[in-house]
């Protein structure tokens, strides 16, 4: 399950173009400054892709706004 | 009876607004990040005297001067969401204007989707025996809704007006349809204080606000399962259909779309860079562009798929002759 995770880290620091150290558990809209609309947008696109297009029915994930809000949608609609 | 498209004409406002533009009063923006994602680098402006009916009627007498008899327009469809009134109907001030008969002439308030929803009716009217021909018109100044530092929109939308003129076919052209609504959304693509409802502040916002996630995502879940309902309605497969064209809302979309459907790239139309987003305008402009580029030819299968605002979508396939 970690590893999961680890990925889905790896993956939003790839899609916000920054450091993966910059990306962990705590990080949000609040203290990512490249976490901006089309910041957010990028995020959606790459994880629609590890999800083979089963993220595009839950229309939760436009306004989730931190790792963790990710993490638990993600778990309660059992992708991770 | 059934209908065909006859021809199209489409206009464009002189002014262009580049990304460079936008940097003027923007400063912080990343231009290469934004035009990365809207794959747009140029987009029409209309003057401030320029009203959609107005960019309506250049593109309404290009069709005209290109052979439609206006004694033969039976109808006049415009799709606009910028009036120049609440009322009267737009569209009767073009019937005026374009010097046509007394004819069938109403507006229709959609967005992007509004394109195939103006092909759907003006078949509908073709087939019950109504009309024989007449145009449909998709005009659209969203540009005058968009706040200057509004990073969403601004980059995006663009002004244009694009005429085509419907005529009754002997063959089956046009069709299947799928038409759809999801007005849960109605509020994630939206000019606030267009209409009679005040928001419960009592704020005026006249200006276009768009969730940029949630349209996306409902793009996303809707348009895949658009054109598969084409697909198995017609009995086709993706390699039947001969060139795609979707509603120009953005490279990120039309991307997505890509990956989603996992379609071959030279099966897809993009013209957005040039021109922006033009909403209903854009499926018009782009089969007007396709066939100057020669990427369609008779007998082609063309698959037309408009979505956005509303939330609504309409998808459509058609043979071109």
């Amino acid at each position: 399950m970690s590893n999961i995770k680890d990925e889905i880290l790896e993956i939003i620091s790839k899609a916000l173009e920054v450091d993966n150290k910059k990306i962990d558990f705590d990080s949000s809209v609040e203290n990512v400054d490249e976490w901006d609309s089309l910041g957010h947008l990028s995020i959606l696109v790459s994880l629609d892709k590890k999800f083979n297009g089963n993220l595009a029915g839950i229309k939760e994930m436009a306004s989730v706004d931190s790792v963790k809000s990710i993490f638990k949608i993600l778990e309660n609609n059992n992708l991770i | 009876m059934h209908t065909f498209i006859k021809g199209i004409e489409y206009f464009l406002p002189e002014k262009r607004e580049s990304n460079a533009d936008l940097k003027i009063d923007n400063p912080d923006w990343i231009i290469d990040d934004i035009e990365k994602k809207t794959g747009v680098t140029t987009r029409r402006i209309s003057s401030n005297n320029q009203t959609a009916t107005d960019l309506a009627e250049e593109a309404c007498k290009k069709l005209i001067k290109s052979g439609l008899e206006t004694q033969d327009i039976d109808f006049i469809i415009l799709v606009t969401q910028s009036p120049d009134y609440t009322l009267p109907t737009s569209a009767c001030i073009l019937q005026d204007r374009l010097g046509v008969g007394s004819c069938i002439a109403f507006d229709v308030n959609l967005g992007c989707s509004g394109f195939v929803y103006g092909l759907a009716i003006s078949s509908s009217l073709i087939s019950s025996g109504l009309a024989k021909q007449g145009i449909l018109v998709c005009s659209d100044t969203y540009t005058k809704y968009i706040d200057k530092n509004d990073r969403t929109c601004r980059p995006l939308f663009s002004d244009a007006a694009a005429a085509v003129h419907i005529s009754i076919a002997k063959d089956d052209l046009m069709g299947p349809f799928e038409l759809g609504t999801d007005g849960s959304g109605f509020d994630k693509l939206i000019v606030p204080s267009s209409g009679s409802r005040i928001d419960s502040c009592g704020m005026v916002e006249n200006r276009l606000y768009m969730s940029g996630a949630d349209v996306f995502m409902f793009t996303m879940d809707m348009v895949p399962k658009a054109v598969n309902s084409l697909l198995y309605k017609s009995d086709k497969k993706i390699e039947d259909i001969d060139l795609f064209i979707f509603h120009q809302a953005s490279k990120l979309v039309i991307d997505s779309i890509i990956r989603r459907l996992d379609l071959p790239e030279d099966k897809v139309f993009v013209n957005m860079k040039d021109i922006g987003n033009t909403v209903s305008a854009t499926i018009p402009i782009a089969l007007s562009d396709a066939i100057k580029d020669n990427r369609i030819n008779t007998g082609d299968l063309i698959m037309l798929v408009g979505f956005g605002v509303g939330y609504s979508w309409g998808g459509c396939l058609i043979k071109w002759q």
